[in-house]
């Protein structure tokens, strides 16, 4: 069988988004069963683009001259967006931070430990313990040491991504072919040279994945603490919505979601291929994950 | 000497017989693990960090039978039933996941067009944390078993379709028109050709989609559950006992790893021609 | 005259190697033998005659069981620049630029940017790879990897070169352009000095090609050793000159293809 083209998936892939649309369309406008009394269980587009988004403003809790529902104003499409967009600063500010500051500790956790292969050696059985204790379970375990401020879901977050990265510098350490070591030092490279030029390149395609991961756990652990405890953010509005059946709101607010989800894992994709410019292709097929 | 390549000059073969063998510096690792545990716990309050041995005690004693926790109305009240549970909806999300993903995942790596509509849909939900789905399932399909097996299932399906994907396309074609120049039917190849080079990869697929599981099974049982070992936690954390807490998560970690230690020990014994790196160059 | 300073020096060096299933093999059994500053020796042998682990125990990779080798009048602890490998697999950082890969031993050393560009496109050009300079290593082939290889160890100076069977998976044609390439490196040391070379082969023509002298290996322990007087270069058609004729008989019969009993008048 002939491969398409890579435009060709693409056109595929967006008939496709589009046709599940239209389905959802459709669904809504023959299943017109409601969660709630006004509240369907499936919202039309209609309704999500103007009902559904000026309903957020419910949860606009006043300030930069915009007055919110509880202080008497009106339903307005200024305090939803505001409401959307200082929520998804905060989830972002969750996300990137604790993206930033877990990358950074787990590399150089990572990197310290590989030093010598003593260190890879002890820390091999607790990292895996540690790798392998599920994340999501100790969302209250951080609540209850940090509270459930903003720098508490950052430490919970960074905490998430530096497991990952730490044990994906290690293994990824591990496996630089020796061969690259051998010709460094016969080519008169010091210690800290070999760090520099051979490790810290050579420790980057495998990487790669590894950050993706973490992209991945930081949504999850930010999500986790919002869905549990915090008081605001994306997740938050989601399960408040929840507990009163708003399907239309969070199916809104899971789509902004989905949308920088999506946003950052392209971004990061198409940086890190850059870098990565010298790297053999793997697969047979150039395929965009 | 720490970067001499010396010691790891024998082969992969002999690596993975080692790292699967109890190296007594793996022990060490523990031992300095908990150490580091037992001298925060001197530090701080032990409401906020219990004792590494108080929490074994508190594991032991509440796993057959927890008096305290049947106040709140948990159907298991034992540490053991709770993790059973959880267990039992994990394992069967990871089946019916797995039934669904791999086919798809075979399949779509050799029909172009079928990929072409099928990816976009899973990349979509691919970046996205499958989490999001949670509450969207606890209104459907209500507080229950249900709605926790359905969203660990999303989640393995995800996991597993990319892995055997990636493994029907990582076949070297070469093996494929081998097998049909000695006269191999397609149903031959895909006996002996398609399915042994791709469950190793597969297999890996699922190993990480078990790993991930455990914690969503755990998060959905936080959001709203009747029993499991995340709705123990959820209703310790309610009294801030965190001791309890801990108890809960060690038996949680240790489940994991213990699964994920078996799962590793299978695809070892399950790949066995795969790990022959030759030595240097002999 | 060479320097006996300067010469390679093995006394009774072993090396013998613990298997997973708890075997001990020796795979190097104390070999005593020294080789001139300038020589270029070639090592043959059977596979798993023990060549390689000589050349990483002279590079310094890899630590004797027993026995000393010095170079240069030093004991060999450590690998240095001053002894440049070309290794049997490929070896070239995929990650820097062909450009950078050549200069990467000089850069390690502090060379200064313009003296180290110069010197490695020097040696670039030597080996005809000048219009890749700029080329990531993935964009190249295997021989053009090879000849990379080479012009990095040349380009570090190195004084003592050892490639343990560089052209082995290459064809012909580019094998026999790699020799000439090698060969006219050698001639022109630094200083109009000539570089030791030490190369490992299983080709009994390559090594006849190329070398002064030939060292036969068999089972961890040499068991011959050949000088080959012959002017270079030397090309295919001097393998039927009968200094050659008569080298080819021994080493052949060294590797088992040629039983004793029936062997052809010579010697
Ligand atoms: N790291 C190692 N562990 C165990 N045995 C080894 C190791 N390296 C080499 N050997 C053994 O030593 C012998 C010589 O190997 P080598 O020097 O690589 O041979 P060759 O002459 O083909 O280069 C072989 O029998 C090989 O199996
Ligand atoms: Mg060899």
């Amino acid at each position: 069988m002939k491969p398409l083209s890579p435009s060709r998936r693409r056109a595929i892939g967006l008939i496709v988004l589009l046709c599940l649309a239209a389905i959802w369309q459709l669904l809504s406008m023959i299943y017109p069963a409601e969660a709630q009394p006004g509240e369907p269980m499936i919202a039309g587009w209609q309704v999500i683009f103007t009902k559904t988004l000026l309903s957020l403003s419910d949860y606009w809790q006043g300030g930069l001259g915009v007055r919110s529902v509880a202080e008497g104003a009106s339903r307005g499409y200024a305090a939803a967006c505001l409401t959307l967009i200082v929520n998804s600063a905060i989830t972002l500010a969750r996300v990137l931070g604790g993206l930033a500051i877990g990358t950074l500790l787990g590399m150089i956790g990572g990197l310290a430990v590989s030093w010598s292969s003593w260190g890879r050696r002890i820390v091999n059985l607790p990292m895996q313990f540690l790798r392998t204790l599920p994340l999501l379970a100790m969302v209250p375990l951080f609540q209850l040491w940090f509270g459930t401020n903003l720098f508490g879901q950052i430490a919970f977050t960074a905490y998430g991504v530096s497991v990952i990265v730490f044990a994906g510098t290690v293994n990824a350490v591990a496996n630089i072919p020796a061969i690259f070591i051998d010709n460094a030092r016969s080519l008169g490279a010091s210690q800290s040279q070999i760090y520099r030029s051979v490790i810290l390149p050579g420790i980057l395609p495998g990487m790669r994945s590894t950050i993706l991961l973490a992209l991945g756990t930081a949504w999850s652990a930010v999500l986790g603490a919002e869905y549990l405890g915090a008081q605001s953010g994306l997740g938050y509005i989601i399960v408040y919505a929840q507990q009163f059946a708003y399907l239309d709101r969070m199916f809104l607010v899971a789509l902004v979601i989905l949308v920088f989800a999506a946003v950052f894992y392209t971004l990061f994709d198409r940086a890190t291929r850059k870098l990565l410019a010298w790297a053999p292709q793997t697969s047979r097929r150039e395929i965009a994950r | 000497m720490s970067l001499t390549t010396m010691p790891v000059r024998d082969g992969g073969a002999r690596r993975v017989t080692r790292a699967l063998r109890f190296d007594p510096m793996a022990w060490l690792g523990i031992l300095l693990l908990l150490l580091v545990w037992e001298l925060a716990a001197c530090l701080l309050p032990p409401a906020i960090l219990p004792a590494p041995l108080g929490v074994v005690r508190r594991l032991c004693s509440e796993f057959l039978s927890a008096p305290d926790l049947s106040y709140f109305g948990l159907a298991n009240a034992s540490l053991l039933g709770s993790m059973t549970y959880t267990a039992e909806n994990v394992l069967l999300a990871m089946i019916v996941g797995a039934a669904f993903a791999i086919p798809l995942g075979l399949v779509t790596a050799r029909q172009e067009l079928i990929r072409a509509v099928i990816d976009p849909v899973m990349m979509t939900v691919g970046t996205v944390p499958i989490l999001i789905l949670a509450p969207f399932l606890l209104i459907w399909f209500g507080v229950g078993r249900a709605s926790a097996v359905l969203l660990v299932t999303f989640y393995v399906i995800v996991v597993v379709y990319v892995a055997a994907q990636r493994a029907a396309e990582n076949i070297a074609p070469v093996f494929e028109d081998y097998a049909a120049t000695l006269g191999a039917s397609p149903r031959a190849v895909l006996r002996d050709i398609l399915i042994p080079a791709t469950i190793p990869e597969i297999l890996g697929g699922l190993r990480i989609a078990l790993a991930g599981a455990w914690g969503l099974e755990a998060v959905s049982e936080l959001l709203g559950a009747q029993q499991g070992i995340g709705k123990i936690i959820e209703v310790l954390a309610g009294a801030t006992d965190a001791q309890g807490i801990m108890a809960a998560l060690l038996l949680l970690g240790l489940v994991a790893t213990v699964c994920d230690g078996c799962a590793a020990w299978a695809i070892h014994r399950l790949t066995r021609w795969k790990s022959s790196t030759p030595v240097a160059g002999a | 005259m060479a320097n006996a300073v300067q010469d390679i020096q093995i006394r009774h060096l072993s090396r013998r190697f613990t298997r997973a299933d708890g075997q001990t093999v020796t795979a190097l059994d104390d070999l005593s033998v020294t080789i001139k500053a300038g020589e270029f020796v070639c090592l043959v042998g059977p596979s798993g005659c023990g060549k390689t682990t000589l050349l990483q125990m002279l590079a310094g990779l890899l630590r004797q069981s027993s026995g000393e080798i010095e170079a240069q009048g030093k004991p060999v602890l450590r690998p240095g620049p001053e002894r440049g490998v070309v290794f049997q697999k490929d070896s070239v950082f995929p990650w820097m630029r062909v450009i950078d890969n050549v200069e990467y031993g000089l850069k390690c050393r502090g060379v200064s940017k313009g003296e180290r560009r110069e010197r490695a496109l020097h040696y670039l050009e030597r080996v005809g790879l000048m219009q890749v300079a700029q080329a990531w290593p993935k964009e190249l082939s295997g021989g053009m990897l090879k000849r990379v290889a080479i012009a990095t160890v040349f380009a570090n100076g190195a004084e003592i070169l050892m490639l343990d069977e560089p052209f082995g998976a290459l064809d012909y044609v580019t094998r026999h352009q790699l020799h000439d390439v090698l060969l006219d490196l050698w001639l022109d040391g630094e200083g109009g000095r000539r570089r030791t070379v030490i190369f490992v082969t299983h080709d009994v023509d390559e090594a006849l090609i190329l070398a002064d002298r030939i060292l036969v290996f068999h089972s961890g322990r040499m068991v011959e050793d050949l000088a080959v007087t012959l002017p270079k270069p030397r090309s295919a058609d001097d393998l039927v000159l009968p200094e050659l004729v008569n080298h080819r008989h021994r080493l052949l019969q060294h590797m088992g293809l040629i039983r004793p009993a029936a062997a052809k008048p010579g010697q």
